[in-house]
């Protein structure tokens, strides 16, 4: 489609040619500008990083905290689990030692 | 089990109900802030870790001395707590570090020690574990090197570059912190001497059941 191609190119010329295409760039190339932060020429180290980049103490605390209690609980859950089926094997044992009569 | 168990068990579950109300209220630390309060379990925790070990190993030198049985189930059960209780320490100590140290991690010789004391208890649990008759013997022997270890990761950090508090931080804790972590101290003591009581229970019982199959496949 030479033609239309050709047409479409006649038409932004002039449009620019006029000032009708600049005043439609030109706000969105200046919310580009605005928004695309500044090129840098140079690091500057800091020492202490900004408090909103700093990290939350909280999350750690409360990991630390529910962790210990976690293992805590489970461990004194097994070692109860443990002791019931020991203590209900020598019960077992006991009542069959009895009933043959060798206890 | 008797009634002081009952009782001791009850005032440890109402001590680490209150904890939190205890740690809450105090003070935050200068330069670490709010993660400080990490501290109010993890040293508590440390303590249990080095006692739990140091009984391993007296328990474990009584059995080699006298060859009685009471004293192995004894550092059975304690090198299982040295194992729940370096876990929790070795877990929440990075923790606190992250953000304190800005890393999780480092090979100090505090932490290497503590890793390398809580990986002797892990070695005398698989030894008992998987080890055969005999095992409880080379255990016992595992045990003193823990045990011997205990002194070393305490005083680590008065002799050795680290970051790292120093020993001299809880002698001088002002009222407002220190009664916080020896409220913490009194409950993970009590809850240590519950789970050592609970164990060694699990130990005797498990020793009652071999007895009487042994004299079972005697009779029969």
């Amino acid at each position: 489609m030479p033609v239309s191609t050709s047409f479409l190119r006649v038409v932004v010329l002039v449009l620019g040619l006029s000032g009708i295409g600049p005043s439609v760039i030109t706000p969105v190339a200046s919310v580009s500008a605005q928004t695309q932060p500044k090129q840098q020429e140079e690091f500057i180290p800091v020492d202490q990083l900004p408090p909103q980049e700093q990290l939350p103490a909280a999350p750690l605390l409360i990991a630390a905290y529910t962790f210990v209690l976690l293992m805590l609980f489970g461990y004194m859950f097994t070692v109860s689990r443990r002791l019931n089926a020991i203590q209900g094997e020598v019960d077992r044992l006991d009542r069959d030692l009895k009933k043959s009569g060798r206890a | 089990m008797t009634k002081w168990f009952f009782y001791a068990t009850l005032l440890c579950a109402a001590m680490f109900a209150i904890s939190p109300f205890v740690i809450a209220n105090a003070p935050y630390e200068s330069t670490m802030g709010l993660v400080q309060k990490v501290f109010y379990y993890h040293m508590p925790s440390a303590w249990m870790f080095l006692t739990a070990s140091v009984v391993c190993g007296i328990a474990s030198a009584r059995f080699l001395i006298t060859g009685d049985s009471r004293h192995d189930r004894t550092a059975w059960a304690a090198a299982e707590m040295a194992v729940l209780f370096g876990l929790l320490t070795l877990v929440t100590g990075p923790l606190w570090a992250r953000k304190a140290w800005g890393t999780w991690w480092i090979w100090d010789a505090r932490i290497t020690s503590s890793l390398v004391g809580w990986m002797i208890a892990w070695a005398y649990l698989i030894l008992r574990q998987y080890g055969g008759p005999g095992s409880e013997k080379l255990a016992a022997g595992l045990a003193l090197f823990g045990t011997a270890n205990v002194p070393f990761i305490y005083i680590s950090v008065n002799y050795w570059r680290t970051i790292h508090p120093a020993t001299t931080v809880v002698p001088k804790l002002p009222f407002s912190m220190g009664f916080p972590l020896w409220f913490c101290v009194s409950a993970f003591t009590l809850l240590l001497v519950v789970l050592m009581k609970l164990r060694v229970r699990v130990a005797e019982q498990q020793a009652r059941l071999d007895a009487i199959y042994l004299s079972l496949d005697e009779e029969a």
